[in-house]
């Protein structure tokens, strides 16, 4: 889902694609390798800081991310976080690499961020300057649940951004059930993606998902919507 | 080191020379809204340094009439003769002079070239040093840049704008690689290293200010985390430098000059400076800190500190254990629980939270004697700071290898006659500071008549007069106590208590 909006919108935009999951699905998605994680420069920071002498630590940390974090596919770029931080005070760690962020995304036109499944992210104020956030779940109970706790919090600490529901890998003859979940929670659902053959073979084999197929062309349509959704 | 000037005539061979002197107007823009631009592969004119070539940047202070202000000089080809797509050496010298500039604000100054190049539209710069990376952009030719000139002066502008202590300034450009290799070795490089060790030789006494870190007080509202040549932050994130460096770009920021003041304790570290910004900052919690002292007016401790001392009576001696380790230290007690009652900004006797950079500190809890009063840390942390420890000292110092209880580690300060045993001789001044151990101190009945405390006592500096009672530690905080008379008897054998 994530993987086919970056190819998308990569197409017409500058586009950074962020993949704020630990296990790192999203760059397996594109397959990419090669990389460092932000999480290992961190660590390598928290590490080696004592031997800077007189040498700039914002400067060094800012190097090793765009130099050595910051992945330079055809027509985007792509960041991965990795592993979340180690044992220590990581303030002013965290400080630096928040101002480097900051002066980061401003230069793209679309950032994406490919969160973990849940709600850390939206606890941890990660993503709060987001425009558009979408809440992706299946056709089952527990991806009801989880989605409506995420709408819950988003509201709890005043989250601005515009909240979608979108449902995946759906099975024909459950599209009712989400519906009426959706109609129940008051939940704006975008869209509806179906399951699709082709897709869980790419994801098996490893191949990059096929851009013709169903799910890829519906998605294609979302990436327009969501910018017009973005930018009102 | 002294600083000269390059002698441009001396090295140039045949190679081009273009120079440009004063203001101009120039065709991109220039605001701190740039900043953070990344020029991808695809968009880029030329790489400039980086992986593939050599490259570097770099501060030199000289005299005032020796620098030609806003004048820039470019060896080598520039940007129209520099093949497109490809990467090419670069080097950037600034020299630069004012009545406020001398060798020590050279790195100050140098740091900010990264800051004000990003400014430029379709300029990216990466890294310091000899590691520099720059990319143009192709955006910026279109915008109508072409010379490495127009570069140096809009970022010689900026310096003058932001820094203005700086009043003249001049620029060497060089792309041609053959003189900026030459020059990163036999020039730059005495430079960068000098400044290092200058900077690692640098004590208390040789500054004439501290910095303040208030970075994490709002964990910690009374912390006060006071930054010396001598004594790292807590955190083991800012250095002195480090503090100077932010306190010139800010002043108002979280890093702030503390003037010293007068010295009062010189083995303590105390300084009325310090006790006065610490009695501001703490809102009046706090009048004095030691900056080298373990048991008297210590360091506050914040909640972000890389390692917690603490005090062990029954050994008299010190031991130290990092965020990492999550066993018990031999006092019974892990980091958490530790680092959970002296954390929030407390200054509490008996606990000490430091940086590891702490451990390279000549100073390093000198009023108390230094490494000869550590008696324990673990393996992994010892293994880290094993090379400032010194060589007498190195293996009388126990690890959880030797002693994982009080009992072990007294086995084994016993066995390799640790000077806590028989009596730490700081090294500062050669005072003796502790009695050593009396063994088997036989408590005899004693009868203390009309002892009186008036004040709320200082805890003392624990020394042998506490006699070792092994799992008793009595925290004291702000009583007054009046005794009349203590009896101290000795059990009877098969007495019940």
């Amino acid at each position: 889902m994530a993987v086919l909006l970056v190819y998308f919108l990569s197409r017409k935009y500058r586009v950074l694609a962020v993949d704020a999951d630990p296990d790192s699905n999203l760059a397996d998605a594109l397959g990419i390798e090669g990389y460092k994680t932000l999480g290992e420069i961190r660590e390598l920071f928290q590490h080696s800081r004592d031997d800077f002498g007189t040498m700039s630590k914002e400067s060094w940390l800012k190097g090793k991310i765009y130099g050595e974090v910051i992945f330079e596919a055809d027509d985007f770029d792509v960041l991965i976080m990795g592993r979340p931080e180690g044992e220590g005070c990581y303030c002013f760690t965290n400080n630096m690499l928040r101002a480097i962020l900051r002066k980061l995304m401003r230069h793209y036109d679309v950032v994406v961020v490919d969160c973990e499944a849940g709600l850390e992210h939206i606890s941890r104020k990660t993503i709060d300057s987001a425009d558009v956030i979408l809440v992706v779940t299946d056709a089952s109970r527990k991806g009801f649940k989880t989605a409506s706790r995420i709408r819950e919090l988003a509201k709890e600490l005043g989250l601005k951004a515009k909240m979608y529901l979108i449902a995946n890998k759906v099975r024909e003859g459950e599209e009712n059930v989400i519906t009426r979940y959706a109609k129940s929670e008051g939940f704006r659902l975008l869209d509806i993606l179906p399951y699709d053959e082709e897709v869980a073979k790419a994801d098996l084999k490893g191949l990059p998902i096929p851009l013709d197929c169903r799910v890829a062309k519906k998605v294609e349509k979302l990436a327009g919507v969501l910018i017009c959704e973005a930018n009102p | 080191m002294e600083r000269k000037k390059i002698d441009v005539k001396a090295i140039k061979k045949d190679v081009k020379e273009k120079v440009s002197v004063g203001e101009e107007d120039f065709p991109f823009d220039i605001s701190p809204m740039y900043e953070g631009e990344r020029i991808r592969k695809g968009e880029m004119y030329v790489e400039l340094g980086g992986p593939k070539q050599p490259g570097f940047e770099l501060v030199v202070a000289l005299p005032i009439d020796q620098v030609e202000d806003m004048k820039v000089t470019l060896l080598g080809s520039d940007l129209d003769e520099l093949e497109e797509g490809q990467a090419h050496p670069y080097a950037m010298i600034y020299y630069v002079a004012g009545s406020q500039i001398d060798m020590d604000l050279e790195p100050v100054i140098e740091r900010r070239n990264h800051d004000f190049q990003n400014f430029i539209e379709g300029y990216m710069h990466l890294n310091q040093r000899y590691d520099i990376w720059v990319r143009i952009g192709k955006n910026a030719i279109d915008k109508g840049l072409r010379s490495l000139t127009q570069i140096a002066k809009a970022t010689m502008m900026l310096f003058k704008n932001e820094m203005p202590f700086i009043e003249k300034i001049e620029a060497l450009y060089i792309t041609d690689g053959e003189i900026v290799e030459k020059l990163l070795k036999e020039y730059a490089m005495p430079i960068y290293e000098e400044r290092d060790a200058r900077i690692e030789a640098l004590h208390d006494e040789d500054v004439d200010e501290f910095y303040s870190c208030t970075l994490c007080q709002s964990f910690a509202p009374t912390n006060v985390c006071i930054i010396s040549p001598d004594r790292p932050s807590l955190c083991g994130a800012i250095t002195w430098f480090d503090g100077r460096a932010a306190a010139r770009v800010d002043p108002e920021g979280p890093n702030r000059a503390v003037p010293k003041g007068e010295l009062i304790d010189p083995i303590g570290g105390e300084y009325t400076g310090v006790n006065e910004f610490a009695k501001e900052e703490s809102g009046g919690e706090y009048t004095r800190i030691k900056l080298h002292s373990f048991f008297e007016y210590p360091h506050t401790s914040c909640g972000c500190f890389e390692v917690i001392g603490f005090y062990m009576p029954e050994v008299d001696g010190i031991g130290w254990v990092h965020r990492g380790y999550a066993e018990p230290a031999p006092n019974g007690l892990t980091f958490s629980t530790m680092a959970g009652q002296t954390g929030g900004g407390k200054q509490i006797v008996g606990f000490l939270g430091v940086g590891i950079g702490y451990f390279r500190s000549k100073k390093f809890i000198q009023a108390d004697g230094g490494w000869y009063r550590v008696v324990w840390m673990p393996k992994e942390l010892k293994q880290r700071v094993e090379k400032f420890i010194p060589d007498d000292m190195r293996d009388k110092i126990a690890t959880e290898d030797e002693a994982k209880t009080i009992e072990e580690l007294k086995e084994f300060l016993k066995r390799v006659n640790h000077p806590v045993v028989t009596g730490v001789v700081r090294p500062v001044d050669g005072k003796k500071i502790t009695e050593g151990w009396v063994e088997e101190r036989r408590v005899e009945e004693k009868v203390v008549e009309k002892a009186e405390v008036e004040e709320a006592p200082q805890v003392p500096t624990p020394s042998v007069s506490i006699s070792p009672m092994p799992g008793i530690r009595l925290v004291i905080k702000n009583a007054n106590i009046y005794i009349d008379k203590i009896v101290l008897r000795r059990k009877k054998e098969g007495e019940k208590s």
